[in-house]
């Protein structure tokens, strides 16, 4: 049998398995499939739909510029002040455990009892002070204006509890701090599901008030009454390395959180009066922005105050010194908390204080920092204050060693040190006081010498010496009372006496800068390192002292220093001084020539006045002799010669031109003696006439040019003032003189034109060719500096680009080599100094290629950068380099200095001294209370009316009443005030409000402290006491802030027609006088009942009557009703809550101004009401008309349709009409009887029949129906069926139809 | 309580605009005593009294006291209220007085100020209303300041003794300002300026710009002087004429010089080409002692960069004058600011004298009156 011939094998055309063929083969061929495709030819699939990519972009660019904040300028300084950190919960929820475990993780120390802040050091860069806040609302309004971070304890097994939505409020009100928060209690729960479930709902009720995603940390449990110790080191690493964010109040504001008080009354007054005003010093490290001294502040809870001195300290708890390590060591963990009693010694401006806190659990740690205890024991002596204690307390560090007074103390500690001097002639011991810097450079010479010029001034009948007897007396008994003797109070007074010596013994520079001094002195000890020409060193030594004297005496005080220099054997110094004087009076003359050329300076002015003093002086008055008189006028005196002697050296000063410093002036000033003398010697004394003029505005300029003169000029020197009233304070002691100082304003020409213009004494003559000259290159036309110089730059251009080949041409461009150029240079230098090596000259080429280096990569960068440098990238540049700018431009000064000119900086640590403090901040003061020093700007010390926009709090149970008094707490304050409720109409009429509305937004105004628009503030009704309901009663934002108010109340006047014409009507009882209806004529008046009118005149009679027209007929019943806006005056109460001053334990019971319901309830009087006011049923009478009379004359005018018709009563009917009575026959009344039974029955029957046939009805209607579902249900499933197998049917024919086209496709 | 600022408290009448100003602006209550107590007409004067007007014009809830004899004066400043003002100066100063402490307060007010000020535009004590047009605006637009609505527009002009002037002045509103860094004045590329006569001969215009430009022509081609000459009403009562010239910088700094006649009846007459050429040398003056501010303007540029932000600003100016360092003085008092003061001594030969660049730190000033909504 022939095999059949087998069926050729087909391969599959579909199927997976064709599929995934076809699949492996595409691979191969490396052409992928369809999905594939996407990846393999993007470009293709990039546009698939316009809308849908224009959507996309759209949201990626919403998204983009929804992260962007406007940029500012970031303020923050290098050395931030420490991060605080408020602890915050309901009570017992462990917020002090806490703190304390923090504490130890970061600095291994145990602190036993926490009182206010605690600053620990946390890390290389970040310190933090820790502060607990307890459930009072003030301590919790107070602290959420100064946290940085805030640590918000939960107790997991109670759950939220409302302070801790109340406190969450707050801060959003008052710029949101970073929340933290921490669960605790959670070992409470033994069931682990659930654990997680309360976990997680806690979790997410704080998100919804946080921000998603909020951190909440979970502290599982107690170990040993601690929590656990690896939880706790996380927490303390999410602190420490948290970022914040700056808040707008925080970082406009300057504020301290006062880690220390001290009270620094007199004592004495305290004796005389105990409620006196006290005097205080605070604590603590600055933040915010800058503080300036002077300003004013606001202590929450205390009241306003001005600050009366502010100086800084250095820090208590410094950031670690180097920062190349890793990790810190144990030295470098502090903990300074002063109120909690850790830290031990403090520093402060003028003395040390040991702080005897009652911790003793840590001592063996801090054995080096804290005092031994017997040391503690003999320094403790109770009442008597700090200071005093610890000036009299002696100590022994050993049990036998002599005891050390708090001078020796001071030896180590204190700022100025004291130094023993023993004069040689006469043996008294005599003790300086002495800065460090002054140290260095003091010698015993000097002391020699102030001891000469001492003597002296006590021999002299001066007026100031008289201090110097005194202490001199005081000087003595002490020698008599010996080194052991302790040292009391007095002494703390002598040694600022003496501190005042000092600088009373350089009266001259008392006033100048301080390098000044130094220079003088420093010129000293150079002279003394000269030993071997003794002569020459008495010399210079005496014309020193005669320097002095120079610029203390006056003319009139001549003979005296004359005596004094003879004293100490000056002669010839004498005499050429005399020279000097004698030419100085001769150049009275010329000094008046200074004065006229000169007028518009303000020097010269002064210099003019000083004369004036001198002229009085030489009539005779000795309060020129007084110590700081002298002071003044020997500065001024000495500016005036300055003026002098630059003019008479005018060669020499132009050699050294750029020298201002004084020394050199003084310099200048021996030479011009010098000079003097020669001149008078050989040329004759007319010489110094030549050009004065010239020479006087050579001076003037010259005067103007000089910084420290300069600023001198302008501000006199930032320490006189102080001096003056350390000086002020000094005579005040001595009790004997009183400084009668000129009045400083007077100096100026007090009543002169004020005009600002700078008008040009002697203009220069702008024909000479080297006057004109000087001003050419001033001009597009003169000659351009190097580096603008478009030519200048061309080559270097050059340069930069260098040696290049033209490819095209083969042609090689070479630059100038530099190098020649250089050579030339380096040649130049060399030239210059021969010593200088060849060592800069390659720095200089080093320095070229990185200039070069510099310029190729700022291009390259311009040119990157160019395509995607937006408006939001400029704005965040500008506003980098402003930063860069203000941190670079006070950096390289001291603090001192920077200090005057941007006043103290956030990060420093202050002290600031503020007065007139009531009693009771001291008297019931309580660590646990923190005290807020907010500083104030401008004008926010003022009181006005600020216009707020303002909320009542969701959750707050009432609605509040105008004219209630509230508490606001915004900016620093908390305070009482009675705010006015208003909504704004549209027509911008602002209209009182009785009470706020319920769900939306009113306006209030209140009469209180001007704080800048857009603060944040809260309102609560009371802050005394604890109520199981939410305290906060509103909460909003300031808006505007005026001296005048414009809410206005409706006011309806109403009156009554008393005549009533056609549209007309007079109306009365409305106004009073003619006066008033003439103030609202024209004004639209309305009826109760609708009709529109306007005031027309008013008429004579009766007064206040008027004319009024209308739309319509009035009715004598109608009222009528002008409505007027009447304006409101808001009470002008406000009342700072002074929770601080409240007896200890008391602090939160601060009641203010009680609302009149609060009164009423209190003593139960019951509101009288008006019964007019009250509801009551309406009842409506029944109205009788009377009927329409129409006259009869009208009735006959009138056409016959419109006549009244049959209107008249018929008469009676007469007897004939009337209808006879029937009467029936008895068989008639049997048939009637009969028919009407028979009806009954009828009627009965049908009736009856009727309701049959309706419940008949019914029944059928329910059967129907319920067939008709039926069927109605029957039809609808066959419908469907039908409607189905269509749709099948339909959809079958679609398919082959595809089928048919796609198999057609396919076979294409 | 309720801390009131501290009164300061001045002698004499001198620097009664600085001091009115800053107590304004710094909400320091003021007390100015002996008000020319000891001359023999005691008291302010009209124009002192027509500015203390001014000043309650433009402010709301302002106190002032005067006392009987006029020597003593009590101000409460109020908050700063502008909106469409008119104010009658007093003819004895120009209306440069009154408008160089507006300039001051009207960037700070509540609503923008509008204000017509009627008097003399021109004379010889005061900065001109030219002079402040073409310096004292550009300084402000550096501050922030700018908009449409800043402009000062001369309606009339008006030569004492018997004025007739009126100008207009409106000013934008701001919350802040910023901070300059303003130490490059850079060259002068040009000059120009405007010569002005009223009630007299139009030729005298021309001639001043001849004489004027005969001596600036040595150091600059671009020199344009517009003359100016007002007809009818708009030349004011009094006859005269002057001339202000202004020199710009490639910077944009302009410095300034004016001279203008001696009022009619007053000193002996002045030849145009005397005073062209006496303006023009106070022109080169002025530029010698150079600066980015112009000598009149120094103590509004402090004063902007001290109400600036909590910034550093910086400004070259020229030597101080009399006027500006008593300013400094009263903004350390009002304010608790102090500048850094360092000289300058141009590095090339031929730029004019020293001077001085002064640095602070704004005192993060905000504008309490403007409102938000």
């Amino acid at each position: 049998m022939e095999e059949k011939e087998k069926k050729k094998h087909r391969a599959k055309h579909s199927g997976p398995k064709a599929e995934k063929k076809r699949k492996r083969y595409l691979n191969d061929l490396g052409i992928g499939d369809e999905e594939n495709a996407r990846k393999r030819n993007p470009k293709a699939f990039t546009v698939q739909s316009a809308v849908r990519m224009a959507r996309t972009f759209h949201r990626t660019q919403d998204l983009k510029t929804k992260k962007h904040h406007i940029p500012v300028v970031d303020r923050t300084p290098l050395e931030p002040p420490p991060v605080v950190v408020v602890v915050v919960g309901p009570p017992r929820v462990g917020k002090s455990t806490l703190i304390k475990c923090l504490i130890k993780n970061f600095t291994r120390q145990k602190l036993v009892e926490i009182r206010g802040p605690v600053t620990i050091v946390s890390g290389k860069k970040r310190r933090l002070t820790i502060i607990e806040c307890g459930c009072d609302i003030n301590t919790m309004i107070d602290l959420a204006k100064v946290a940085d971070l805030v640590l918000m304890l939960i107790d997991a097994s109670f759950g939220f509890e409302m302070e801790t939505f109340e406190f969450l409020n707050i801060c959003q009100v008052h710029g949101f701090p970073k929340i933290m928060g921490v669960l605790t209690h959670l070992d409470t729960f033994k069931n682990n599901k659930q654990l997680k479930k309360t976990k997680k709902k806690l979790k997410h009720r704080f998100w919804t008030e946080v921000y998603p995603g909020a951190k909440l940390f979970y502290l599982s449990g107690m170990v040993h009454g601690e929590y656990q110790k690896q939880e706790i080191h996380n927490l303390g690493r999410f602190i420490s390395v948290m970022k914040f964010r700056p808040l707008t109040w925080q970082t406009s504001h300057p504020y301290v959180l006062v880690d220390r008080m001290e009270e620094l009354t007199n004592p004495e007054d305290v004796r005389i009066n105990p409620k006196c005003d006290r005097k205080v010093s605070l604590y603590g490290y600055l933040r915010g922005a800058h503080l300036k001294s002077k300003s004013q502040i606001h202590m929450p809870g205390v009241g306003d105050f001005t600050v009366s001195d502010v100086s800084f300290l250095p820090d208590p708890c410094a950031l670690p010194e180097q920062q190349k390590k890793r990790s810190l060591n144990e030295k470098e963990k502090l903990v300074y908390a002063p109120l909690s009693g850790v830290g031990g010694i403090v520093y402060d401006k003028d003395a040390v204080y040991i702080d005897l806190g009652g911790s003793h659990a840590h001592q063996k740690e801090e054995e080096e920092v804290r005092p031994n205890n017997e040391l503690v024991q003999s320094l403790i002596s109770t009442h008597s204050a700090i200071d005093v204690k610890m000036a009299s307390s002696k100590v022994s560090l050993f049990m036998d060693s002599r005891p050390l007074g708090s001078e020796d103390v001071g030896q180590e500690f204190v700022m100025p040190k004291e130094e023993r001097q023993v004069d040689l002639k006469t043996g008294r011991v005599r003790r300086k006081a002495l800065f460090e810097e002054e140290e260095k450079e003091n010698d015993d010479a000097v002391s020699d010498e102030e001891d000469d010029q001492e003597e002296e001034e006590a021999m002299s009948e001066d007026g100031s010496d008289g201090d110097d007897e005194d202490d001199a007396e005081e000087e003595s008994d002490r020698e008599l009372l010996g080194e052991e003797v302790a040292l009391g109070r007095a002494k703390r007074l002598k040694t600022e006496m003496a501190r005042e010596e000092a600088m009373n013994e350089l009266p001259a520079f008392a006033d100048s800068d301080d390098d000044l001094e130094m220079s003088s002195e420093g010129e000293e000890k150079t002279a003394l390192e000269e030993n071997e020409m003794e002569e020459d060193e008495e010399d210079e030594e005496e014309e020193d002292e005669q320097r002095t004297y120079e610029n203390e005496s006056s003319d009139s005080e001549f003979e005296a220093a004359s005596k004094r220099v003879a004293e100490s054997k000056q002669y010839e110094i004498n005499s050429e001084d005399a020279e000097m004087r004698s030419q100085v009076s001769d150049h009275s003359l010329k000094r008046k020539a200074v004065l006229t050329t000169d007028s518009g300076n303000c020097t010269a002015e002064e210099a003019s006045e000083s004369e004036a003093e001198n002229s009085s002086l030489d009539e005779g008055d000795d309060e020129g002799s007084h110590g700081e008189d002298a002071n003044r006028k020997g500065f001024q005196h000495a500016q005036a010669k300055k003026a002098d002697s630059i003019r008479q050296t005018k060669p020499k000063a132009l050699e050294a031109e750029d020298d201002d410093d004084v020394e050199n002036l003084l310099r200048e000033e021996e030479e011009y003696e010098e000079k003097i003398d020669f001149s008078t010697d050989t040329t004759g004394a007319l010489k110094w006439k030549e050009d004065l003029t010239q020479k006087a505005a050579e001076a003037f300029l010259r005067q103007q040019r000089s910084t420290p003169n300069l600023r001198k000029l302008i501000y006199g020197t930032a320490v006189e003032d102080e001096d003056h009233e350390s000086e002020d304070a000094g005579d005040e002691l001595g009790g004997l003189f009183h400084v009668s100082r000129p009045d400083k304003a007077s100096k100026q020409k007090a009543n002169a034109l004020d005009c600002s213009k700078f008008l040009i004494e002697k203009p220069q003559d702008w024909d000479l060719e080297e006057v004109v000259s000087s001003i050419r290159d001033c001009f597009v036309t003169g000659r351009w500096e190097d580096d603008k110089d478009a030519a200048k730059l061309l080559e270097e251009d050059e340069e930069l680009y260098g040696d290049f080949e033209d490819l095209e041409t083969g042609v090689v461009h070479k630059g100038k080599s530099a190098a020649e150029g250089d050579e030339s240079g380096s040649e130049d230098d060399t030239e210059d100094g021969k010593m200088s090596k060849p060592e800069p000259e390659e720095e200089e080429k080093k320095k070229e290629r990185m200039d070069k280096k510099r310029k190729l990569k700022e291009m390259f960068n311009a040119e990157y950068d160019e395509g995607d440098a937006t408006y939001f990238d400029d704005l965040k540049e500008e506003m980098h380099k402003q930063a860069q700018l203000n941190r670079a431009e006070f950096e390289d000064q001291d603090d001192e200095t920077r200090v005057q000119y941007e006043g103290f900086r956030p990060g420093m640590y202050v002290r600031i001294e503020i007065e007139n403090v009531p009693c009771e901040f001291v008297l019931n003061f309580d660590p646990h209370y923190p005290i807020i020093l907010g500083g104030l700007g401008n004008s926010e010390g003022n009181v006005g009316y600020v216009q707020l926009r303002l909320k009542k709090h969701r959750w707050y149970k009432k609605i509040l009443k105008t004219r209630d008094p509230v508490i606001l707490s915004l900016g620093w304050r908390r305070f009482q005030t009675i705010p006015m409720f208003y909504i704004e109409d549209h027509n911008g009429r602002h209209r009182l409000l009785k009470y706020t509305p319920q769900h939306m937004h009113c306006g209030a105004t209140f009469w209180g402290p001007i704080t800048p628009q857009g603060t944040g503030f809260l309102a609560v009704q009371s802050v005394s006491g604890a109520t199981p309901d939410f305290r906060i009663a509103a909460t909003g934002v300031v808006l505007d802030l005026d001296k005048s108010i414009t809410i206005v109340k409706k006011l309806k006047l109403t009156g009554f027609p008393f005549k009533i014409f056609k549209n007309t009507s007079f109306i009365k009882g409305m106004f009073n006088s003619q006066l008033e209806v003439a103030k609202f004529e024209g004004a639209a008046i309305r009826t109760v009942s609708g009709i529109r009118g306007q005031i027309k005149k008013a008429l004579r009679t009766p007064v206040g009557a008027f004319r009024a027209t209308f739309e319509d007929k009035l009715l004598m019943s109608d009222i009528v009703f002008v409505r007027t806006w009447y304006p409101v005056s808001i009470p002008t109460f406000y009342n700072p809550v002074t929770s601080l001053l409240k007896p200890a334990g008391e602090k939160d019971s601060w009641s203010g101004m009680k609302t009149t319901g609060q009164l009423r309830h209190e003593r139960g009087i019951k509101l009288k009401q008006n019964k007019d006011s009250l509801y009551k049923p309406i009842v409506r009478e029944k109205r009788h008309f009377n009927k329409l009379h129409i006259p009869k004359a009208l009735q006959k005018a009138l056409p016959f349709k419109n006549k009244p018709k049959n209107l008249e009563k018929k008469g009676k009917t007469p007897k004939d009409q009337w209808r006879p009575a029937v009467i029936r026959e008895p068989h008639e009344k049997k048939i009637s009887a009969l028919l009407s039974a028979l009806s009954t029955v009828n009627n009965y029957k049908i009736k009856k029949a009727k309701v049959k046939h309706r419940e008949q009805l019914k029944e059928y209607l329910k059967v129907k129906q319920k067939e008709d579902e039926q069927k109605f249900k029957r039809q609808k499933e066959a419908k469907k069926k039908i409607y189905r197998i269509l749709g099948q049917r339909e959809k079958k024919r679609q398919k082959s139809s595809l089928k048919g086209s796609s198999k057609g496709e396919k076979s294409m | 309580m309720a801390g009131e600022a501290q009164c300061l408290s001045y002698a004499g009448c001198n620097f009664l605009r600085q001091r009115l100003v800053l107590s304004t602006l710094s909400g320091r209550p003021l007390k100015i005593r002996k008000i020319r107590a000891k001359e023999e007409d005691p008291g302010l004067r009209d124009f002192e009294a027509s500015f203390i007007r001014l000043i309650d014009k433009v402010t709301n809830g302002s106190r002032i006291e005067i006392n009987q004899t006029g020597t003593t004066l009590y101000y409460q400043p109020g908050l700063l209220y502008g909106g469409s003002l008119e104010h009658d100066c007093s003819p004895s100063r120009s209306i440069g007085y009154y408008l160089e402490s507006l300039l001051c307060l009207a960037p700070f007010m509540k609503h923008p100020l509008k204000i017509v000020l009627r008097g003399v535009t021109n004379d010889q004590v005061d900065p001109s209303v030219d002079i402040l047009k073409a310096t004292a605006l550009p300084l402000l637009k550096k501050f922030g300041i700018d908009g449409e609505s800043l402009e000062i527009k001369i309606n009339r002009r008006g030569m004492p003794p018997k004025a007739g002037g009126e100008i207009l002045f409106s000013c934008p509103v701001r919350k802040v300002l910023q901070p300059v860094q303003f130490t490059d004045p850079g060259k002068i590329k040009r000059i120009r300026g405007t010569a002005y006569s009223v009630r007299v001969s139009p030729q005298m215009a021309n001639r001043m710009v001849e004489s004027a430009r005969s001596i600036l022509n040595k150091f600059l081609p671009d020199i344009y002087i517009y003359t100016d000459h007002m007809k009818g009403v708009s030349s004011g009562k009094s006859p005269g004429f002057g001339m202000c010239l202004t020199a710009e910088t490639i910077n944009g700094t302009i410095l300034s010089a004016e001279l203008a006649s001696n009022p009619q009846g007053q000193g002996a007459t002045v030849l145009p080409e005397e005073l062209g050429q006496n303006c023009a040398k106070l022109l080169l003056e002025e530029i010698y002692r150079g600066g980015c501010v112009d000598s009149t303007n120094q103590s509004l540029a402090l004063l902007l960069m001290t109400l600036g932000q909590r910034d550093v600003s910086k400004v070259l100016l020229g030597p101080l004058s009399p006027y500006t360092i008593e300013f400094l003085r009263h903004l350390r008092s009002f304010f608790q600011i102090m500048f850094k003061i360092e000289t300058k001594t141009p590095e090339e030969e031929h730029m004019g004298g020293e001077k001085v660049l002064m640095t602070c730190v704004g005192i993060g000033f905000s504008n309490l009156s403007k409102t938000i909504r």
